[in-house]
């Protein structure tokens, strides 16, 4: 009979959910979206290498290469960010925003291929990077 | 009855017309006080009718090396059986009815959990075999009670005609038979501690493993009917008769209200049973408690 008291105690407190779309603030740490930044990326295609979920596809051609996230596939494991010696990588703090079709929020990016900075050096703004957006 | 009576009592009160958004309403009660007592804040109004509108609209996947017919014949057999159960309930002090109509209430009761066994075992799914079995088994283990509790309502009334048995004045005989008949409502409606033929975690809700769409929806709509069935078949056969219409109306929605808390609270607090303690419960425990209901009848019967 012990179960009864419990769920009167449960019910006098109160619920303890949200309705949706109301949600709990975010913990430290927490991986969100991935954002690239195309003014610190060298092409290095160390993401994609990491991307065990294949959200992360990189085509070269020439000169030129085009770095596509696709959040449908995302696992959030910020495997690519810490890979990224650039730092072209980071992580959103907050919970993706609700999307209705697969790849509504797929990004992608075509820039011209450019030298990695020497290691000593900090790294370029990037402003010799012609860089594409475009959403699909 | 006549034709038309009953084409009115089926379609439209306490028929589909009726019985429908009823039914829709006592499952969103059950799932929103199930939720209130476990501190979740539980499905907004009318979801239950959402679910069933949004399942419509999602087609029906490929079921290579399974009888399409039959697995679509299932659930409209049952919706059909429940709808016509709750049709035969008393709830109007009206001439409807004939004579032995309880007895063809009680069958259209079983009819939903049959075409559920068989569902499962066309479904040709192992989880749906599970389902299938425990819910023959659990079908045996409750029925007895149940049927000995409804036939010892009828003989202590002398009549299994359902109008006479809600007009007459109850004897105590009576509620010693609605409660039997109250304990078997759990395993009827497939609710803890009796939700073994359709557990979610364990075999994948059993034999609607198989079932999405509209057939899965039907389901739903067979299961919400269900609960007006018999949560109404208890609360027409306890409440007495009054001169006011008003009154009795009032008394049945609140004891129909009562009927579904205590069914949810029941559910909340409890774990699912094994199906050998389930049986054991039913044919050790309960089984007296309705052998005592039927002999006592039949005994004041013989006296009288």
């Amino acid at each position: 009979m012990k179960i009864l008291g419990l769920l009167w105690k449960n019910l006098r407190r109160g619920v303890a959910t949200l309705r949706f779309p109301e949600a709990p603030p975010m913990t430290d740490g927490f991986r969100g979206l991935v954002r690239f930044d195309p003014a610190r990326c060298t092409g290095c295609a160390m993401c994609r290498f990491r991307c065990t979920a294949r959200a992360i596809t990189f085509n070269a051609a020439g000169k030129q290469f085009t770095w596509a996230y696709d959040p449908s596939q995302c696992t959030f494991c910020g495997r690519c960010v810490d890979g990224c010696k650039d730092h072209a990588l980071t992580q959103d703090a907050e919970c993706p925003p609700i999307y209705l079709s697969a790849r509504a929020l797929r990004t992608s990016y075509t820039l011209q291929r450019k030298t990695p900075p020497p290691k000593s050096q900090p790294a370029p703004a990037g402003t010799s990077a012609q860089s594409g957006e475009s959403h699909e | 009855m006549n034709l038309l009576t009953a084409l009115a009592r089926f379609f439209i009160f306490p028929g589909l017309l009726f019985a429908i958004p009823a039914a829709w309403l006592v499952l969103w009660i059950e799932r929103k006080s199930v939720a209130l007592l476990q501190q979740r804040i539980g499905p907004p109004f009318g979801q239950p009718f959402f679910d069933f509108v949004k399942l419509i609209g999602k087609s029906t996947p490929a079921r290579p090396g399974v009888n399409g017919i039959l697995m679509r014949a299932w659930p409209l057999i049952a919706v059909s059986a429940s709808a016509g159960a709750v049709g035969l309930l008393p709830v109007l002090p009206t001439h409807g009815g004939f004579q032995g109509d309880l007895i063809l209430l009680l069958a259209l009761m079983e009819i939903p959990a049959i075409c559920m066994i068989v569902a499962g075992f066309s479904s040709r799914s192992l989880f749906g075999e599970i389902g299938s079995a425990r819910e023959a088994v659990l079908l045996v283990s409750y029925n007895l009670v149940f049927l000995l509790a409804a036939v010892s309502i009828a003989v202590s009334q002398h009549s299994f005609r359902l109008e006479a048995l809600a007009s007459a004045t109850a004897t105590p005989w009576r509620y010693l038979g609605l409660i039997a008949i109250l304990i078997c409502l759990p395993a009827k409606l497939h609710v803890n501690p009796f939700s073994l033929p359709n557990a979610e975690q364990e075999i994948y809700s059993g034999p609607m493993v198989e079932y999405a769409g509209f057939e899965l929806a039907l389901w739903q709509l067979s299961h919400g009917l269900e609960w007006i069935a018999g949560v109404g078949l208890v609360v027409t056969l306890a409440i007495p008769p009054s001169a006011h219409l008003w009154l009795d109306v009032a008394g049945v929605l609140f004891l129909g209200l009562l009927l579904v808390l205590a069914i949810s609270i029941i559910a909340a607090a409890t774990a699912r049973l094994a199906i050998d303690t389930t049986v054991r419960f039913y044919w050790q425990c309960t089984l007296a408690f309705a052998v005592l209901a039927i002999s006592t009848t039949l005994l004041m019967r013989l006296r009288s």
